[in-house]
């Protein structure tokens, strides 16, 4: 499936249009499925060295970004105050 | 998230909407005014505020509808109307200034990045945190509603009153701010450089 090398003979090492290609590997990380777009994917990774490059550092970015951010825990009560403040509005 | 919707709720239905779609949400909601204001007591004071207003408007929310989207509209127009007013610490970027700056579909995309997969996955959470904190807060928000709470665009959208379109380019100059960001500090650190490649 996917050349996971980081760099391959057969790619590229020009994109003769960055702009289109890179807004649409873009949004198909974002999960806005475009019609095609797997297809269009795999060509562009097995033959375009800055879209294999982009994609991979894009997707990275999102990954970091969903699982190492730290999370701020809860403060205590603040459900228990919000719900309480709800009982005397009613 | 429509708001012409006018249906009256129960007592009883209130309750069920307020207990099982709309406190189930408390921690992403706490997270986002967290990450909007730094500020403990400001983003409890947001929370309080938006779950407030979303139990007084509860007749505007359609039952069954996508409730955390509705919740983040009004925290993040609680945010913009009431928290920024009487904000101690203005934002570091003028926001008529950034808007007019990115307010446009025009993205440039460009093949520069030297940055590395590798390099980004090796950075520590504290390390993306404070590049992601770093952003102007109409950039950070788009990375925290896309990335961190996985909205779509069409939930940004409407989350943000602003088009599809927008979102899209926003988000996309928001990633490139964070990756000057990564890649500074990856230079920084010593392992962003391709040399072993030349």
């Amino acid at each position: 499936m996917e050349n996971k090398d980081a760099s391959s003979p057969e790619r590229k090492l020009q994109c003769s249009d960055v702009g289109k290609c890179f807004q649409l590997l873009e949004r198909i990380l974002d999960g806005e499925l475009v019609e095609g777009g797997n297809e269009m994917l795999q060509e562009k990774l097995d033959q375009c060295q800055p879209c294999f490059a982009h994609f991979h550092l894009e997707q990275a970015i999102r990954e970091v970004l969903k699982t190492k951010c730290t999370k701020q825990p809860l403060p205590d009560k603040l459900a228990e105050s919000i719900r309480q403040m709800i009982q005397d509005a009613r | 998230m429509s708001e012409v919707q006018r249906r009256k709720y129960s007592q009883e239905e209130r309750s069920v909407i307020f207990d099982g779609e709309f406190m189930p949400h408390i921690d992403s909601m706490y997270n986002f005014a967290f990450r909007l204001t730094f500020d403990e007591d400001d983003a409890k004071d947001l929370v309080q505020d938006t779950y407030m207003k979303a139990f007084r408007f509860i007749n505007s929310f359609e039952q069954g509808t996508n409730a955390k989207a509705w919740l983040f509209r009004i925290l993040k127009n609680s945010f913009i109307n009431d928290y920024r007013k009487k904000s101690k610490k203005p934002a570091t970027v003028d926001y008529q200034e950034v808007e007019t700056f990115y307010n446009s579909d025009d993205v440039d995309y460009q093949s520069t990045s030297d940055l590395r997969a590798e390099s980004v996955k090796d950075m520590l959470g504290d390390e993306i945190s404070n590049a992601l904190n770093g952003l102007a807060v109409d950039f950070r928000t788009v990375i925290i509603l896309a990335d961190l709470e996985g909205f779509t665009y069409e939930e940004m959208a409407k989350i943000l009153d602003i088009p599809i379109g927008t979102v899209r380019s926003r988000l996309h100059r928001a990633r490139n701010l964070l990756k000057d960001s990564l890649k500074s500090y990856a230079q920084s650190m010593g392992y962003g450089r391709d040399e072993e490649e030349d």
